[in-house]
Formats: structure tokens, sequence, C-alpha cells
């Protein structure tokens, strides 16, 4: 019969060393994103219920609780987008013999690339929405 | 042997995490100054979330928001939740993280074919 070794770890076991204890921030940084997922949700649901449900939403977005799950949301997308790119080349090993490009330009074109779609994001929204000013 | 789900949400957990790190901190900001921002025209806002909301494409990249942040957001949570050692079924968790993603993501596309 099968009787397999399992080996015993404590629950707190990624409290001691920083690195784990970097592995479970990068992966706790998914709770507040759900949370601002769910928030991106009620406000696609209020714009079904016409436009004064949708401005109700936009008001709402004023309260002090949900401008905190703004900050930690920013937070950790910032984490998780430093944290995701730094894996990308480990994933993404581009190595055959027509084509060798270095794990550091797979990670650098990430970043870089990262950075002008959030920020042209941002622009954009900027343009669209406030640009009437 | 049984074919494993790990693929699927492995491919929309991958999906998810490229979205949010191009687009994640970007889009945060931007609903964050939203009031603000459409302070001096709301109604105008208004009216440019439903051009987005009425172009097929724009239903697309609204869905994509939505339905790969909550796989990548869920898969990552069930595998926390057994890393901080949480005792509770297998089944039942795959059932509340990945059936729950699937159950919001089928609300969202249901809501973007409304309007």
């Amino acid at each position: 019969m099968r009787k397999p070794y399992v080996q015993r770890q404590r629950a707190d076991w990624w409290l001691r060393n920083p690195a784990y204890r970097r592995y479970m921030l990068r992966e706790a940084t998914a709770l507040p994103l759900l949370f601002y997922t769910l928030l991106l949700m009620s406000g696609l649901y209020q714009f079904t219920r016409g436009e004064a449900a949708f401005l109700g939403w936009l008001e709402l977005l004023r309260n002090p609780w949900l401008l905190a799950l703004h900050g930690v949301a920013l937070a950790a997308a910032l984490f998780h987008a430093v944290t995701w790119i730094a894996l990308v080349p480990k994933i993404l090993v581009i190595d055959t013999d027509r084509l060798r490009v270095s794990p550091t330009v797979v990670k650098r074109l990430h970043q870089v690339g990262a950075v002008v779609c959030n920020v042209g994001l941002l622009l954009l929204v900027l343009l669209l929405v406030g640009g009437g000013r | 042997m049984r074919r494993s789900h790990e693929p699927i949400a492995w491919s929309l957990f991958g999906a998810g995490g490229m979205l949010l790190a191009f687009i994640g901190p970007g889009l945060v900001l931007a609903t964050a100054l939203l009031p603000w921002l459409a302070a001096h025209d709301p109604v105008a806002t208004h009216a440019a979330v439903g051009a987005l909301l009425a172009h097929p494409l724009g239903k697309l990249l609204v869905l994509a928001c939505v339905v790969l942040p909550l796989f990548h957001t869920l898969h990552r949570i069930y595998h926390s939740l057994h890393d901080l050692h949480l005792r509770a079924p297998r089944r039942l968790m795959q059932l509340l993280c990945y059936g729950g993603a699937t159950l919001l993501s089928g609300v969202t596309a249901w809501w973007l074919l409304l309007i």
C-alpha cells in the first residue's frame, strides 16, 4: 500500500524568512486587487441601471473607505507589476538557434512596455474625462 | 488518470497577471481620481463610458479587465489559503474560487450584453 511521507510544516513557516514573507506579500496583493475588481463590477452594474445610478456610483468613489481601498490596491498593483515582470524572463525563455534574447533584455522590454501602457491609460482617461476643463 | 484543470486555471492566471502588470496601476489611479476628474461635467463622463461600452471592442476590453483579474486573484487566493494551512476540502475550495470567478465573469458578460 502507498504510504507517502508527509513533511511536517508549521502554519507560520513563511514568517521566519524574509524571502518567504516577500512571497506571501506578493500573493497577498491578490486580495485588494480582487476587491478592486468587484468595485469595477459594481460600477458596471450601476451603469446598466441608468445615468442617475452611475452618477451615484461616481460620488460613492469619494468615500474615504473606497479611497483607502484604491490606495491599497494601487500599492498592490505596483508591487504585483514589479514582481510579475521580474519573473517573466524565467518563464519566457527565448533561446533558439535562430533567435536568442537575454533574460535581462526580456525583463527590460516588459518593464518599458508596462510603464508605457500604464502611463498611456492614465493619460487617456485624464484626456477623455478631465480634458473638457 | 483524471485530467487536471490546472492548465486552464494557470492560463487565465497568467493572462490576468500580465494584464494587471501592464494596466493595473494606471487603471486603479484613474478610477481613484475619477470623481474629481468628472466633477465639472459628470453627465459627459457617463456619456464617455457609454460610448466605450456601446462598442463591441469596448465591451471586450472591459470584459477582459474584469474576468482576467478575477481568475488571477482567485487562483492566487486558492493557493495562498493552502500555503497558510487552511484545512478545507479541496473540491469545496475549487468550487468557491474557480466557480466564483466563473459565476462573476458570467454576470459581468450579462451586464455588458444588456448595455
